[in-house]
C-alpha cells in the first residue's frame, strides 16, 4: 500500500457534521499544545523534502492522499501522549481534540467507519523522514518560538542522556539469552514431568 | 549523564558475555572481506560491458560492505567498564550504529543504546537542538554539531533582529580545552562549564568578571551583565536534568523505531512534542520563580504564543 492511499471518507461521508474547532474547548490541553506549532512552515518543509527525495509521480485519478498536516500532527501527538500507532489512529476517529490538532476543519464520518488513517500509513510516513528533515522541523519550531519572543538562545546548556535500544526490537544477545533460558526451562519442566510419572 | 541505575544489573552482565560470543563468528567471517572488496573493485574498473549506473551501484555496495566490517572491528576494540575486552563487542549484527554506553556508571554493567545530546534553555527547558550520533562518541565532540543546529534555527528566523548565543554551560563531561577555545572563537562564554566538581560562583565580583572576559578573549564582545547571566546559568546547570526527565516520560528512554534513522525520528518528534508543552507553560505563565526571573533578565515577553500561527 502506498503512502498516499488510505481511508479518506471522513471528509465526504454521510455521518453527522462535526466542526472540531467549535467543539473542542479553547482551554483543552491538546488544543493549546497544537496551537504552539508553526504548522504551515513545517508542512511546507516536509512536502519540499518529500518532493526532492521521492519525485515519483502518482497516476492521475484515484483517492486523494492523506494530508501531510494530518500525518505530521499524528506523529507528534503520538509522542506527546506516549501512545502507539494504533492508539493514536483510533483516537483520531473518536477524539475531537485530536481531530483539531490534526487540523481537520470539519468531519462527516459514517459510524461504520473504523479508521480515518491506518497505522500502516503513519509508519510509512515516518519511514520517509530523514535526519535533515528532522533537524529542519526542530529548527523551524525553535525559530518560530524565537520570532514570537518566547525563548532566547543567549544562554544555553548542553547535556547528553542514554536511550536504551528497543523494547520491541530486541538485540541479538537478548534473543539468544531468551532462547537459552526457554530451552533450559522446557528441559527442566520435561525432566520434572518424567520424574512425576515415574513416581506415579 | 543519567544512568538507568540498578535496572540493568544481572541481565546486562549476561548480555555482554553473549554479545562477545555472538560477534566472534561475524568477525571471523568478514576477516578477508577487505581483500575481496579491493579485488572486486579492481575487476569492476576493468570491465567494460557494464553501464555507468550499474557500475556505480556495485561500487557503492562494495564500499558499504567493507565499511560495515571496519565499523564492527572498530567497535570490538573499544572498552567496557574501563577494561579492554579480551574478545569483541557488537550489539546488533544488523545495526552497527548502536554502541555500549558506559559513562556515568558506578558498579553497573554497560547498557546498549544511543546517546542523545540536547541543547536547552535553562529558564524554561525549551530544547533548541538535539542530536543522535552513531555509536558512543565523547561528549565534547557532540557540542559543536549541536551548536551548528542552533545556528540553523537562528537562520530560519523571520525577524530582522539577529540573536546570538552568548554562553554555553555543561557538565564536567564537556570540559575540554580545545572545545573551550572553539567556543571562544565563536564568541561564546564557557564559564558555565565547570573544571572541577566545585559549584560555580553564581555572583562573581567585578574583578572575577574582568578575569573571565580576559581569559576568554571576549572583552569587547561580551558584557559583564552577560557574564553574570552565564554564571547564574552555569550554577543552575542541574535544571537540564528536568527536560531530560520529561523527555524520558514521553518515551525517550527506549528507542522503539528501527535503526539510527528511527532513533533520530523518535528523538526529534519527542523533542518537538516537549517543546510544544514548554510553550504552553510559558503561555500560561506556569514557570518557576527562578525561570521567571531569568526570563525577565533576558528581556523575554510573557505571553505571545498564539501569534505563532497568525504570523
Amino acid at each position: 500500500m502506498g503512502i498516499v492511499r488510505s481511508l479518506q471518507h471522513w471528509l465526504g461521508g454521510h455521518g453527522p457534521h462535526l466542526q472540531p474547532a467549535a467543539f473542542v474547548p479553547e482551554t483543552h490541553p491538546i488544543r493549546l499544545w497544537a496551537d504552539t506549532f508553526p504548522w504551515d512552515a513545517m508542512v511546507q518543509a516536509v512536502a519540499q523534502s518529500f518532493a526532492q527525495r521521492f519525485p515519483k509521480k502518482r497516476p492521475t485519478g484515484g483517492r486523494p492522499s492523506v494530508s501531510l498536516r494530518v500525518l505530521l500532527a499524528l506523529e507528534l501527538l503520538k509522542h506527546e501522549l506516549n501512545a502507539s500507532d494504533e492508539d493514536i489512529c483510533q483516537r483520531l476517529r473518536t477524539d475531537g481534540a485530536v481531530m483539531y490538532a490534526c487540523g481537520l476543519p470539519e468531519v462527516h464520518a459514517d459510524h461504520a467507519q473504523a479508521h480515518f488513517v491506518f497505522p500502516e500509513t503513519l509508519a510509512q510516513f515516518r519511514g520517509r523522514i530523514d535526519q535533515d528533515l528532522m533537524d529542519t522541523l526542530v529548527a523551524i519550531q525553535a525559530a518560530a518560538a524565537m520570532d514570537a519572543g518566547l525563548v532566547s538562545p543567549a544562554h544555553l546548556l548542553v547535556d547528553t542522556f542514554p536511550a536504551e535500544q528497543g523494547s520491541q526490537r530486541v538485540t541479538d544477545a537478548t534473543t539468544l539469552y531468551k532462547a537459552q533460558k526457554n530451552s533450559s526451562t522446557s528441559w527442566n519442566a520435561s525432566a520434572s514431568s518424567v520424574r512425576f510419572q515415574a513416581r506415579a | 549523564m543519567r544512568g538507568f541505575g540498578r535496572q540493568c544489573r544481572g541481565q546486562g552482565t549476561v548480555f555482554v558475555t553473549l554479545v562477545r560470543r555472538t560477534e566472534k563468528p561475524l568477525l571471523d567471517l568478514g576477516g578477508s572481506l577487505a581483500t575481496w572488496a579491493q579485488e572486486a573493485q579492481d575487476l569492476l574498473h576493468q570491465t567494460s560491458h557494464l553501464d555507468e549506473a550499474r557500475r556505480g551501484r556495485l561500487l557503492r555496495d562494495l564500499t558499504a560492505a567493507s565499511e560495515a566490517h571496519r565499523h564492527i572491528t572498530k567497535q570490538s576494540q573499544r572498552l567496557t567498564q574501563g577494561k579492554a575486552l579480551s574478545q569483541y563487542k557488537i550489539v546488533k549484527a544488523y545495526d552497527p550504529t548502536i554502541a555500549p554506553i558506559i559513562k556515568g556508571k558506578s558498579n553497573c554493567p554497560a547498557q546498549f543504546g544511543r546517546k542523545t545530546g540536547i541543547v536547552s534553555e535553562p529558564a524554561t527547558g525549551f530544547i533548541f537542538a538535539n542530536r543522535v550520533p552513531e555509536g558512543n562518541p565523547s561528549d565534547p565532540s557532540s557540542v559543536l554539531p549541536l551548536l551548528d543546529k542552533v545556528q540553523q534555527a537562528l537562520d530560519c528566523m523571520a525577524s530582522p533582529k539577529r540573536l546570538h548565543v552568548h554562553s554555553l554551560g555543561g557538565d564536567l563531561g564537556v570540559n575540554d580545552p580545545e572545545l573551550r577555545h572553539a567556543l571562544h572563537t565563536r564568541g561564546m562564554l564557557t564559564i558555565g562549564m565547570p573544571t572541577t566538581v566545585e559549584p560555580i560562583n553564581p555572583t562573581p565580583s567585578q574583578q572575577e568578571v574582568r578575569d573571565i572576559l580576559t581569559m576568554s578573549g571576549l572583552q569587547r564582545i561580551r558584557t559583564p551583565h552577560q557574564v553574570h547571566l552565564a554564571c547564574a546559568s552555569g550554577y543552575s546547570r542541574p535544571v537540564v536534568e528536568s527536560p531530560i526527565a520529561t523527555l524520558m516520560s514521553r518515551g525517550a528512554a527506549h528507542v522503539r523505531y528501527k535503526g539510527l534513522q528511527g532513533a533520530v525520528v523518535q528523538m526529534g518528534m519527542t523533542v518537538m512534542a516537549h517543546n510544544g508543552a514548554v510553550l504552553v507553560r510559558i503561555q500560561q505563565q506556569r514557570l518557576s520563580k527562578r525561570g521567571q526571573k531569568f526570563r525577565r533578565l533576558l528581556g523575554l515577553k510573557r505571553y505571545k504564543s498564539n501569534k505563532i500561527n497568525d504570523s
